[in-house]
């Protein structure tokens, strides 16, 4: 009866959990701007959580240090489904500047699924809040397909011609008629 | 047959009227007011009114994780008696001359299960385990501690101050007291319960966990206390009754100092109600939520027990020599 309602209002009360793995405090601090008056994520339902257990949206800065790794996969199994795994800056996505470091074992992406990266060193808030929205709508799709890899159309793809667009079968009719 | 009918009719009161349908949707309404006006406050757009409402049922749809130490039955049980606690509550509480289930002790009733809730989550965070809850049900049973002194005195200088009125000891029905205001007026503006009623405005973010009075769900030192191991359903469950603590504690403030004001038909009343449950929200709680910082808990005891106590008992004192 309230499945629908349930699966609206998963896209619209994202909670955020922060793990820090390693990062060098300048995009946990960027992360905390996406908060304040001047972008107010609140108003689109996020909210910062203190406890994993509360969480939909895991946000991961830092390149994925030896120490945090076994910490953070830890963590990130204790969020509960449908989740979403969030890279937020260069550092767990590629290493950035840390890469190739014998105490760094990023990326993330090795290890977990991760749904959307945020690239930028340190990203802006603007872009932050890009992802995370994105973020949010990967995980009212989770909730809708059970499916807790889903992703949504590449936005960004180039757009396909009017030939590559027309479906096969029409194409054959056409070619028929001709 | 009319047996029948008085059990049908008791049943509407629980399930909808004052009863749980009622608490839950204006629980919810109340928390989100409370949200966006703090929001506006800070200058800052804030969530939608309805985002409780959201956020409630995205809990429902989410995994339920139950610790492998946590006993199971406890850990799931506490939050449901700790919401039918609160529904109870709104039973006894007036909406002027209508109360759903009346009896000479109101007031002592009322002050028992408002407890329930609190004792509830306090158990339900004891069977998790977590050491994060462990800190946070400690520093919730100083809270409760706290709370109960003013709430205790505010009860008896009402009780009292009506019971001068109409010629007989303390009073500790509700229908009494809302019966008195029909017929003289709202308590507040009598000068002796004025210290009494500032008492109870001040326990109302106590006993809800509001800014500055949170030490005991502080989610950025103790990952929300004793709410860090709950999850899915049973967390939505407590959400809703937070929300629903804030509407039995503003109504119950409605009808201790501003009852008696109403048309008799039971919808416009209702809605009066609530219209002054929003003014308490906005002036008071918002207020206080979105201008403090948080108390340690050491700080929290003392001022209840000093200042919040003070003026209650100073409305105590006035009520006995019958100003």
């Amino acid at each position: 009866m309230f499945k629908k309602t349930i699966i609206e209002s998963t896209g619209k009360s994202p909670w955020l959990f922060h793990i820090n793995a390693g990062s060098c405090n300048g995009c946990d601090i960027e992360i905390v701007s996406v908060l304040t008056p001047r972008y107010d994520a609140e108003r689109v339902g996020f909210k910062l959580v203190g406890s994993p257990r509360h969480a939909d949206i895991a946000v991961v800065s830092g390149p994925v240090t030896k120490q945090s790794l076994p910490r953070v996969l830890r963590t990130l199994e204790q969020i509960p489904e449908p989740r979403c795994i969030v890279t937020c800056g260069s550092c767990p996505q590629s290493g950035n500047v840390f890469r190739d470091s014998y105490s760094v074992c990023g990326p993330l992406s090795k290890y977990v699924h991760v749904d959307v990266d945020i690239a930028g060193c340190t990203p802006k808030p603007e872009a932050i809040m890009d992802g995370l929205l994105l973020a949010a709508q990967i995980l009212a799709e989770k909730k809708k397909t059970g499916n807790q890899e889903a992703t949504l159309p590449n936005p960004y793809a180039p757009e396909k011609t009017a030939e590559e667009a027309k479906p096969a079968e029409e194409k054959t009719e056409e070619k028929g008629e001709a | 047959m009319s047996v029948i009918l008085n059990a049908l009719v008791d049943l509407g009161y629980i399930l909808i009227f004052p009863g749980f349908l009622f608490c839950f949707l204006c629980g919810m309404l109340l928390c989100g007011i409370e949200r966006k006006i703090v929001a506006r406050m800070q200058k800052r757009v804030g969530p939608p009114i309805l985002q409780p409402l959201y956020d409630f049922f995205k809990l429902c749809g989410k995994e339920t994780i139950v610790p492998t130490v946590a006993n199971k039955t406890v850990y799931l049980a506490a939050p449901i008696v700790g919401l039918a606690a609160l529904v109870v509550i709104q039973l006894f509480i007036p909406v002027f001359n209508f109360t759903a289930f009346a009896g000479n002790a109101d007031i002592i009733v009322v002050l028992y299960l408002l407890l329930i809730p609190a004792l509830a989550e306090i158990f339900g965070a004891a069977a998790t385990g977590s050491p994060f809850a462990g800190v946070g049900l400690s520093r919730e049973m100083v809270t409760i501690i706290s709370c109960e002194l003013p709430l205790v005195l505010v009860f008896l200088a009402v009780g009292k101050a009506v019971g001068n009125a109409i010629g007989s000891g303390v009073v500790f029905s509700l229908q009494t007291i809302a019966a008195y205001q029909a017929e003289n007026g709202c308590l507040l503006f009598k000068a002796s319960m004025i210290p009494a009623a500032i008492a109870f405005l001040l326990t109302i973010p106590g006993e809800t966990g509001m800014h500055p009075f949170d030490a005991a769900e502080a989610e950025t030192e103790i990952c929300e206390g004793m709410l860090a191991e709950y999850s899915g359903k049973p967390l939505a469950v407590y959400k809703l009754s937070h929300a629903v603590k804030l509407l039995t504690l503003t109504s119950l403030f409605v009808a201790l100092f501003l009852g008696g004001l109403g048309t008799g038909i039971l919808l416009v009343d209702g809605l009066i109600t609530f219209f002054f449950c929003v003014v308490v929200i906005i002036c008071v709680v918002a207020l206080i939520d979105a201008s403090t910082a948080r108390l340690k808990i050491e700080q929290l005891f003392k001022y209840y027990w000093t200042v919040v106590s003070g003026l209650a008992a100073i409305s105590l004192i006035l009520a006995w020599f019958g100003l």
